[in-house]
């Protein structure tokens, strides 16, 4: 039975996050009187938001050799800017805004995979570096914006409620699932954390490496896109460091959830929780009073320590 | 054991420098060496023969201390020697110096400082302790092969591989203190006169008392300079016999001594001319048969030929692509089964059940569903025809043998209809029983009409064939069929050189930096400084210079941080936030109170050394890490700070503002900074420093400590970091956390513009400087351009993409040139 429990755990690292989660609510819970189900429903509204990138930044790190997208943040504020720009008040005017946007996602997308794969330029430099022309990009998109007319379809996406549940959790949920089923029951998944493991493995096993490579690069551009324009929708706007808290939290969010730095082994629904934890962590020291400087420490800290502890768990 | 090992032994007892009794060392299941007695006189000459695999490099391994022998005893000057406590350091100490088949050379220092890594003991402490070197170096490859001339100031990677090999069997030749010298195929790339010119130089140390070992393929060589000649088989000794007695078949024979038994029934597949051609080898690579050579279903072919004759090539050529210049084939269904399993084989994080299933999934269209389950049954039906256990199909691929996981590997090519395979050395690692079930295995595949295509340095495997296709340097050498396979045969048909040999002149190897991309920085800021002198004459000014640098300091110090970092073949994104810490706690608990300002100084000193130690203790990617710090440090600042303000202390400003008669103080700043800078790196711990960013296992090897220098690596970018914070407290006179974050891209770009590499240990301090004024001279430019400021960071981006990708460029033209 123990050895059971303990292949479960170790088969299922999405568990860990879970319970921290679990714990950090009880703990709040029975502390303070003000953390109730509805500060729970903020935490899962900033998780919501976090949750897309950090599924496109694990779709990253699987492909191993370190690779990881620090565009995130440009691409999420770049978004943010052409909803706004693109923004006509109606949804067929939302839907031009989604299509443009992806549009120029992916472009970005592929050209950090060409960067990557064919200039073999290390991901890091070269996301970075198209973080950088991105920055010029938005500062070019907000000399030119006027006022933000939010089509409906957006405030509903980024601020309505089902049946009082915010239909951004919803979506979440939805990129989970979908992310979870795509890695698990796909021939994508499968070659993907073949690649990751072993890229000449994968190549000799006669998997196309490179397509897969460039798609994750992709699919994370796309989704920072789209997190972007929900973002404007949320906020009623956009503004120049819209972004920047994604670059760390995506990769937080990852780590915690139990995804393989080195790649090769991926979690959608470790991503899920340790989103959550982190955004708690985080709103917990906003509600302890906690100084904005003594939540990076905290953040800094909760990565490093993750990582190594987990760092050993790969079993090479 | 042909002639006794006992023949005077009491006389061998006396003056035996080193001897190892009983020695075996088992890797997994497999038994690398096996029941070893040798013993080694002073002043002796041995020739170590055997075939690929016979475990003569592991032999050698335990002797220089880098492998611990599983049982067995050694005994060193009549002392018994302590297996555990016995390091390559160890080993240097009491003289053993070893020339490894793999050069151990780091290519991005030159010959001198080559000689440093391998000989530190003889440093001086003096800014011209290289000197020395350079005399050492000349010196000893004089002393070996007279007429060389090779520059000792040269980068190795601008060698060629001849030229290598000489500096490394010098290098290890010049230890004063030299009693036993192991050269491990030391003649492969030298040309004869050179084989000669070391060969006489052997003749010499042994008779000044130096042992030597010499292993080599080059069998007349061996007679020609051993007193002994000593013969592996399988893991053990085998054979012994004065030199003066043996002669070339002899040594041949004792190699593959085919024990009785050992070699199955030979059975081969009848020639069929009918049969389908599968794959052909064009006329590019068969230089000696001279026309191209069909391959057909049905058939085993193997390749043979000295280890790096091009065979593998052979093999990766067909696997790439139906049709090349070279070979061509008519299916695409083929598989490739490498004995490289850790690297090329497993995917270690999965169950063996996935390892084999992967096989089919890799060949479904990705949106494909995968029902793992209903897979299950094909796999478990193959397990059984290999005698794979199917019970063991959940647990890890890692927790088989060398033996079980190779027939997961053939599983999981077998699982998809085939019509090629490949095996490149397949059965390396394998132990004895499982290697005849494989070669029974193989036979049945070809017999179900597959081309089997079998890349093996095991001469005996190739009885197994029905044809064998000999390289040697590059191209088909014999075609062997049927009962001209033996293994006599084989080796010599190994050692037949094609007629036009150009291996010469294939392996000279490119300059290190091209010299365009050194010089990118210097023309570039030059550009900058012109166009803006032209368009505002102030600006070629001492004051004007001094308008235009102050800003550019910060950016040298930083960059120079970040060089340091990636000559180490790492990245840190958080200097430019520590550099903001620094300016926070300089400007705020320095002035307050100079105690508590200069303890969190050295505290921030004491996270540099913890994040140096996280690194390489838990082996955690270095940019992770430092992502992370990068958000403490900004915290740490934060919470000091919380919002922009604080002051400078007066002597901070005065130390910053000094200036020399006609020399403005941002530019004497920068030249100290650049001095400062090319001194550590050039010292001899700068060496070491670097030498760790290109090659960290010959390092180790060769006794340095991983951690202490990486400790002095993130040690020394921290001091740098520190400067640019304080500069920047002294010259604004407050502080702001978040000024510093934005210098971290930027410190990454200028340190790419300066030439440095990114991965390989190839830096340079003074380009480093010259990429940083320029990065930080654009926004000057851009805005007397009439450019808006907006396109500053798009400027930068796109210069770092621009140059990465020229030395991409540069480099990829550098390999296939």
């Amino acid at each position: 039975m123990a050895e059971r429990l303990s292949l479960f755990m170790r088969t299922n690292r999405w568990i860990w996050p879970f319970l921290g989660v679990l714990i950090l609510w009880i703990i709040l819970a029975s502390l303070t009187a003000r953390f109730s189900l509805h500060s729970l429903s903020g935490v899962a509204i900033s998780a919501s938001f976090l949750l897309l990138p950090a599924l496109g930044q694990m779709l990253v790190i699987t492909t191993g050799k370190g690779n990881i997208d620090l565009s995130i943040p440009g691409v999420v504020t770049l978004s943010a800017y052409l909803s706004v720009y693109t923004a006509t008040g109606s949804n067929t005017g939302f839907v031009v805004t989604l299509a443009v946007v992806s549009l120029i996602a992916g472009l970005i997308g592929l050209c950090n995979a060409i960067l990557v794969l064919l200039l073999r330029i290390p991901a890091m430099i070269a996301t970075l570096a198209t973080g950088y022309i991105l920055a010029t990009a938005t500062l070019i998109v907000n000399s030119q914006i006027g006022l933000f007319t939010r089509p409906p379809a957006l405030g509903f996406l980024a601020a309505g409620r089902i049946f009082g549940f915010p239909v951004i959790c919803v979506l979440a949920l939805v990129a989970v699932a979908a992310t979870a089923l795509l890695l698990s029951r796909s021939a994508y998944g499968r070659k993907l954390f073949a690649v990751g493991q072993s890229a000449e493995a994968a190549y000799l096993t006669g998997i196309r490496v490179a397509p897969i490579i460039a798609s994750t690069f992709v699919a994370s551009s796309v989704v920072s896109g789209l997190t972007g324009v929900l973002l404007s929708g949320y906020a009623g706007g956009a503004f120049l460091e819209m972004g920047t808290p994604y670059l760390l939290q995506s990769v937080g969010a990852v780590v915690l959830g139990g995804t393989l730095i080195a790649g090769g082994s991926a979690t959608a629904l470790g991503t899920l929780f340790g989103g959550m934890l982190l955004v708690m962590i985080v709103t917990t020291m906003q509600i302890a009073g906690l100084p904005p400087g003594a939540q990076d420490i905290l953040q800094g800290i909760v990565v490093i320590s993750v990582l190594s502890v987990a760092g050993t768990k790969m079993r090479r | 054991m042909e002639t006794g090992l006992a023949t005077g032994a009491g006389a061998l007892e006396q003056r035996a420098f080193l001897s190892l009794s009983g020695i075996g060392k088992s890797y997994g299941h497999t038994r690398a060496a096996e029941a070893i007695d040798f013993t080694i006189t002073g002043g002796e000459v041995i020739g170590l023969i055997g075939a690929n695999g016979a475990g003569k490099s592991t032999l050698m391994r335990i002797l220089a201390g880098v492998t611990e022998p599983s049982e067995g005893s050694v005994t060193l000057c009549g002392e018994p020697l302590n297996l555990a406590t016995y390091s390559p350091r160890v080993a240097r100490d009491v003289g053993v110096r070893i020339v490894w088949q793999e050069l151990s050379l780091s290519p991005n220092l030159t010959v001198a400082e080559n000689f440093y890594i391998e000989q530190p003991q003889l440093g001086r402490f003096s800014p011209f302790w290289l000197r020395d070197y350079h005399r050492m170096a000349s010196e000893g490859i004089e002393r070996i092969f007279p007429g060389t001339n090779i520059p000792t100031g040269r980068l190795l990677a601008e060698l060629s591989i001849a030229e290598r090999q000489i500096v490394e069997i010098a290098r290890a030749a010049s230890d004063p203190n030299l009693k036993l010298l192991i050269l491990d195929e030391p003649t492969s790339s030298l040309a004869a006169e050179r084989s000669a010119q070391l060969r006489r130089f052997v003749k010499s140390l042994a008779r000044s008392g130096v042992t030597v070992i010499f292993i080599s393929h080059k069998l007349a060589e061996v007679l020609d300079v051993a007193d002994r000649v000593v013969a592996m088989r399988n893991g053990r000794l085998v054979w012994q016999r004065g030199a003066e007695e043996a002669s070339v078949s002899d040594l041949i024979s004792a190699m593959s001594g085919a024990e009785a038994g050992e070699v199955g029934e030979r059975r081969h597949s009848d020639p069929d001319a009918a049969r389908p051609v599968l794959a052909m080898i064009g006329t590019g690579l068969t230089g000696s048969p001279g026309r191209s050579i069909e391959l057909r279903a049905g058939e085993i072919v193997g390749v043979a030929g000295l280890e790096g004759s091009g065979q593998r090539e052979l093999l990766q050529k067909l696997f790439a692509s139906r049709s090349s210049v070279d070979v061509q084939r008519s299916s695409d269904r083929i598989r490739y089964i490498s004995g490289d399993r850790q690297r090329e084989g497993v995917f270690p994080l999965w169950s063996v059940l996935d390892n084999i299933l992967i096989g089919r999934i890799a060949r479904q269209s990705s949106l494909a569903p995968v029902g793992r389950a209903g897979l299950r049954p094909r796999a478990v039906e193959l397990a059984r025809k290999l005698a794979l256990d199917d019970a063991r199909f959940d647990a890890g691929i890692l927790d088989l043998s060398g033996g079980n996981q190779q027939k997961v590997l053939v599983a999981r090519a077998l699982i998809d209809d085939l019509d090629i395979v490949l095996l490149d050395d397949p059965t390396r690692g394998v132990d004895i029983a499982a290697k005849r079930d494989f070669y029974k295995l193989v036979r049945q595949i070809a017999d179900a009409g597959c081309l089997v295509v079998w890349h093996s340095t095991e001469d005996l495997e190739f009885l197994e064939c029905d044809r064998v296709l000999v390289f040697g340097s590059g191209e088909i050498v014999a075609e062997l069929s049927r009962d001209e396979i033996t293994e006599d045969n084989v080796v010599a048909a190994s050692f037949i050189q094609p007629i036009h040999s150009n291996a010469a002149e294939r392996n000279r190897g490119g300059g290190g930096g091209p010299a365009i991309v050194r010089s990118i920085p210097f023309v570039s800021l030059f550009a900058v400084f012109a166009t803006m002198a032209w368009l505002n004459p102030v600006v070629a000014s001492g004051f004007g210079v001094e308008l235009l640098l102050a800003p550019a300091v910060t950016l040298v110090l930083i960059a120079l941080a970040q060089m340091f970092v990636v000559g180490g073949s790492e990245i840190d994104l958080g200097i430019g936030a520590f550099a903001g810490l620094i300016n926070v706690v300089s400007a705020t608990l320095l002035v307050t109170s100079p105690l508590l300002g200069i303890a969190g100084l050295a505290c921030g000193l004491l996270g540099y050394a913890l994040v140096a130690t996280l690194i390489q203790v838990r082996a955690i990617p270095a940019i992770v890490v430092t992502l992370g710090a990068s958000f403490i440090w900004t915290g740490v600042g934060r919470t000091i700070q919380p919002s922009p303000g604080g002051g400078a202390p007066d002597w901070l400003r005065d130390l910053f503002t000094r200036s020399l008669p006609g020399i403005p103080s941002p530019l004497l700043l920068i030249l100290v900074a650049a001095v400062t800078a090319y001194m550590i790196d050039r010292s001899r711990t700068g060496t070491v420093l670097r030498a760790f960013g290109s090659s960290p296992l010959a390092l180790r090897q060769a006794g340095w400590s991983p951690l202490r220098f990486s400790i002095y690596r993130y040690g020394i970018a921290c001091m740098f970091a520190m400067a640019a914070g304080l500069y920047v407290t002294a010259t604004n006179g407050a502080s702001d956390i978040n000024a510093g974050a934005s210098f971290t891209l930027l410190s990454i770009a200028a340190v790419v513009i300066g030439g440095c590499q990114l991965l390989g240990g190839l830096i340079a301090p003074l380009g480093v400087v010259a990429g940083a004024v320029t990065l930080s001279l654009i926004g000057a430019l851009l805005a007397s351009l009439g450019v808006s400021t907006d396109y500053n960071a798009a400027v930068q981006g796109a210069l770092l993409i621009v140059i990465l990708g020229l030395q991409a460029i540069a480099l990829a033209r550098r390999r296939h040139g």
